[in-house]
């Protein structure tokens, strides 16, 4: 059996699940002053009478590193940076501890000049000296040569707890990217990894044995083991587990667009032939463009409880909530009103539904009827272009190949699924909006915990080789061998995937060669002086994300 | 976030599945370090920096500026097509309003295509900028334009399809032709005699370093766009005047692209030559891109800089020798040559041209009979045989047209068509937007 749980801003859900199907679930209030508590509760709720040995795992979806990040509730980093020359680093400056040191690696991954070595002295002594524990060393292109950002850690390393290394992070390119990831990886890896470890213990002491997996942002899990290393890559992870849980609980295998539409938003992904969709570059926290893999999702101010208004003649729907529907008990009218209003649904205290919309109405000479109805139009246009740019945006990507840019292939959804809330009362607007069919999964109200809970392991690396360098790496799985002249992008292929395999079963994670996909592959002739001089060899493959088993 | 100041699109196509041949410059690794370069800076990060894809440009696109022997689809693959629709996004999305500035990293380049086109000469096909400016006159009524031609080599094809027309200028800053591939783009080219002064060239001595080129475009390229008074201004922006490209002798660096562009402000760039594709494209292109932007780019620099700035720093010399050219130059555009008042309108002139392509080997032969007009562009006749095609001809009726040269050209279309003497005829009605080929 298994256990998804999401500890989400307001409530934590629980699942327990068999080949059957959902076993049982329970739902109770997040207590962000005592997670471990809520965690403990809903674990204990789930697993009443059951054989605790038979659970094979247990992932849990949170949002503590995303919370601690926006609330700013982060440990000092003191943030080794080399960029050499380019755009002003300093525009990438994170937290007060930051230490620009000369050193410069070019595109090949040559270094042109040495790290400064007195001036990293000092930067470590400096951040002694303020009582830094932890650390983040990042370069340009490191991923193409991590020696000086090993060279930094190595400063460090006697008094220092925990050290992100950039290229650790993603074979991807992009440096401020991965100086914004290294820094939110150790800013809230002490918070994660207590956090963590007390979760740990406390199933343990439970009597549950099976490991314990955290849900990340591209709707993969990691083992905790890993967690405890790259707690960065679980923030934002609450969209995918919802995504997830429709992957299992639908048989989705057309192009379609997923609805969850809840009191305050509506996140909504998009599904190519079936899959859900990846985020290009990573995903944005807090304004800082990260490295950390994401499924494409795209989050609005619409939701039941949005406010309904009129401004100057122009009716809103959000995007603020103050406070539930006047049908819920709440002060201003919201969606859910306009709706019960129309009789769409039939909610709470349908009068007071009635009460507060006439009330607004009667203001702007306009009948409740009339506002209601302008006011579903709106959320649901709203919705219906979020939806369309998202998808202009999909089919617009750019490609880098003729063929690819000629024979792409251009999403058109023929399905829609819609969860939270307030989804059945939209079904007959969507499908008349949309035109397209539409279908509300059963169990929708936990999905987010059954897709945590069935979430698999997913894991990506990139690999790159140069033959007329003779060497091969994957940086962030610490691989780094010697090649030969004659060596092939058929092999890197072959290597890439073994590599990635051998690195999953260090962390424990549950995977084999079959489940990688090469997702990228692609060698270049290096030429000089008109001679090739060897080949350019890339390679990146994946675990892509997806569920242990259909529930449909 | 870094926030560009210029809304800025860029539409990077690197065709990495297509090449002239295996080893040959021109080749799918190209762009590779570039993009690696931009990607590594964050460059696609910066808030109003967009990317965007090329359009495809079709056979009318091309019709509509070249006369391709035997047409169209012989002498071009999808790259070219791929590429200059790459420059008719640039311009789309600037005329459109979507962005203040775009630039087109794309390849093939076309500025040595020629108005006539039998195959590759100097890695080109079609006219990329040409290309997506007639785009521009035919669907945005843009009149006037400038291209500024910022490549090593000179901009024959461009200064070739421009040469008769008063209401484009072309600017080639270039190494001098006596010294480089294709040998023309001296100073005393100066355009055709409907359209004197239009071409301007500005040829440069080997060794030249960023003070020369950007003392050509201070007292040289600026002074006379603000004369001239263009609606757009195109760079077409080849990258090997850079101190390490290969194939040439000069000496510029990424910052004095970088600082070019920045005092040109050109609307539109589309990427030409370079192939110093290590050493030089990552990094000139990243100054380039961060100049238009408008985001600071002092930072911009070859790693080896701090070891060669010696090396190439300007010789006096050649300092003195682009301080006296500026006389020439600045003549040719504000007093041209006397040349139209010896011939009365409705004369033709006629040009003799040899052209040879060096890539496909092609020779070729063309006389080149323009009408003398004080309305408009005038009537082109152009009859050409090759190695590759037997004789044929092409008849233009410019952009503006007065009725007397539309008639002519009519007629002269209808006359060309019963004498059965040409293997193909293309015509070309800019009045009418008429592409024809029989």
């Amino acid at each position: 059996m298994y256990i998804g749980l999401d500890v989400g801003g307001t409530h934590t859900d629980a699942v327990l699940l068999d080949r059957g199907g959902v076993v049982s679930t329970c739902k109770t209030d997040t207590e962000h002053s005592n997670l471990l508590g809520s965690i403990d509760r809903a674990l204990r709720e789930v697993t009443r009478g059951i054989d605790l040995g038979s659970i094979v795992s247990v992932n849990l979806s949170t949002t503590l590193s995303t919370n601690a990040i926006v609330e700013g509730n982060v440990e000092p980093v003191g943030l080794l940076v080399s960029s050499g020359p380019g755009i002003d680093p300093e525009n990438f400056r994170a937290g007060r501890h930051f230490y620009l040191l000369e050193g410069s690696i070019d595109h090949r991954g040559s270094v042109v000049r040495d790290i400064d070595e007195k001036a990293l002295a000092a930067a470590a002594e400096g951040c002694r000296k303020k009582g830094v524990k932890v650390f983040a060393a990042v370069t340009k292109f490191s991923t193409r040569n991590p020696d000086q950002e090993l060279s930094m850690a190595g400063a460090v390393s006697g008094f220092s707890d925990f050290t992100t290394l950039g290229h650790r992070l993603s074979g991807q390119l992009s440096f401020p990217r991965r100086v914004a990831s290294a820094y939110f990886n150790s800013a809230v890896w002490r918070t994660f990894s207590d956090f963590a470890g007390a979760v740990q213990k406390s199933v343990a002491a439970m009597g549950i044995g099976a490991p314990l997996n955290i849900l990340k942002a591209d709707g993969g899990t990691m083992p905790l083991s890993r967690a405890a290393d790259y707690p960065v890559e679980s923030i934002l992870s609450g969209p995918a587990a919802s995504i997830m849980g429709i992957v299992s609980l639908c048989h989705v295998t057309e192009d379609s667009i997923i609805l969850d539409i809840g009191g305050t938003t509506t996140d909504i992904a998009i599904f190519a032939s079936g899959a859900p969709l990846i985020e290009r570059e990573g995903i944005t926290m807090g304004g800082f463009p990260t490295l950390v893999r994401s499924l494409k999702t795209r989050s609005i101010g619409i939701g039941g409880d949005s406010v309904v208004a009129v401004k100057k003649g122009k009716v809103s729907v959000g995007p603020e909530r103050r406070g539930p529907s006047m049908a819920d008990g709440g002060k201003q009218p919201t969606l859910i009103d306009a709706l019960n209003v129309r009789g769409i649904i039939s909610y709470g205290n349908g009068a007071r539904s009635v009460q507060g919309m006439t009330a607004l109405a009667s203001k702007h000479d306009m009948t409740p009827e009339e506002l209601s109805s302008t006011a579903i139009e709106c959320a649901l246009n709203a919705i219906k272009n979020t939806v369309e740019e998202m998808i202009y945006e999909i089919n617009e990507k750019p490609v880098y190949t003729i063929h690819e840019l000629l024979e792409g292939k251009r999403i058109v959804p023929e399905k829609l699924y819609v969860m939270g809330g307030p989804a059945a009362a939209f079904v007959e607007l969507l499908s008349d909006r949309f035109k397209i069919e539409v279908t509300v999964p059963k169990n929708f109200e936990v999905a987010n915990a059954i897709g945590a809970g069935l979430a698999r392991n997913t894991m990506e690396a990139e690999l790159f080789a140069d033959t007329s360098r003779g060497v091969l790496s994957v940086p962030n799985i610490q691989v780094s061998e010697r090649i030969d002249a004659r060596y092939t992008v058929e092999r890197a292929e072959a290597d890439a995937v073994r590599y990635l395999a051998a690195y999953m079963k260090t962390i424990g994670a549950a995977v084999d060669e079959g489940g990688i996909d090469v997702v990228e592959s692609s060698a270049f002739n290096m030429v000089q002086g008109w001679h090739t001089a060897g080949r350019d060899i890339r390679v990146k493959c994946q675990i892509r994300p997806g569920v242990i088993m259909d529930l449909y | 976030m870094i926030q560009a100041k210029n809304k800025m699109g860029l539409i990077f196509f690197p065709a990495y599945d297509w090449a002239i041949e295996d080893t040959h410059p021109e080749r799918e690794e190209r762009l590779l370090y570039t993009q690696d370069q931009l990607r590594e800076e964050g460059v696609f990060d910066i808030e109003g920096v967009l990317e965007f894809k090329p359009d495809v440009a079709t056979e009318l696109d091309v019709m509509r500026t070249h006369f391709c022997f035997p047409d169209v689809a012989s002498v071009t693959t999808e790259s070219h097509m791929i590429s200059a629709g790459g420059a008719i996004r640039a311009a789309r999305l600037v005329l459109d309003g979507e962005v203040k500035k775009s630039f087109a990293l794309v390849r093939p380049p076309g500025h040595h295509a020629m108005k006539a086109v039998h195959g590759n000469r100097g890695f080109c096909n079609i006219n990329n900028e040409a290309i997506m400016i007639e785009y521009m006159r035919d669907n945005y009524g843009i009149k006037r334009v400038a291209i500024v031609d910022t490549d090593c080599h000179h901009g024959d094809g461009t200064q070739d399809i421009y040469w008769n027309d008063p209401n484009v200028l072309f600017i080639s800053i270039h190494q001098d032709g006596r010294t480089l591939y294709p040998g023309s783009g001296h100073t005393t080219e100066a355009g055709g005699p409907n359209a004197r002064g239009r071409t301007i060239n500005i040829p440069l001595p080997p060794g030249t370093s960023d003070d020369g080129f950007l003392y050509a475009i201070d007292h040289m390229v600026l002074p006379i766009l603000k004369d001239f008074g263009p609606e757009i201004v195109v760079n077409s922006a080849g990258q090997d005047n850079h101190y390490s490209d290969p194939i040439t002798n000069m000496n510029f660096t990424a910052q004095g692209y970088a600082i070019l562009n920045d005092r040109l402000s050109p609307d539109i760039a589309v990427l030409e030559g370079g192939y110093s594709i290590q050493g030089a494209l990552p990094y000139v292109n990243l100054g380039i891109v961060l100049a238009m932007a408008g985001v600071d780019y002092s930072g911009v620099r070859e790693p080896n800089f701090d070891e060669i700035a010696d090396e190439i720093r300007q010789e006096r010399n050649i300092t003195a020798y682009i301080e006296r050219l500026t006389e020439v130059v600045l003549g040719n555009y504000f007093k041209p040559a006397e040349g139209r008042e010896l011939l009365y309108p409705g004369d033709y002139v006629t040009r003799k041209k040899n052209i040879y392509y060096d890539t496909d080997g092609i020779q070729e032969s063309q006389v080149e009979s323009l009408m003398r007009c004080n309305d408009c562009g005038g009537l082109l006749v152009l009859e050409s045989v090759s190695s590759v095609n037997p004789l044929c001809l092409g008849i233009e009726i410019p952009v503006g047209a007065c009725p007397n040269c539309r008639d002519e050209g009519l007629k002269y279309f209808e006359r060309a068509r019963k004498q059965k003497k040409y293997a193909v005829i293309h015509f070309i009605n800019r009045v009418n937007k008429e592409y024809v080929r029989v």
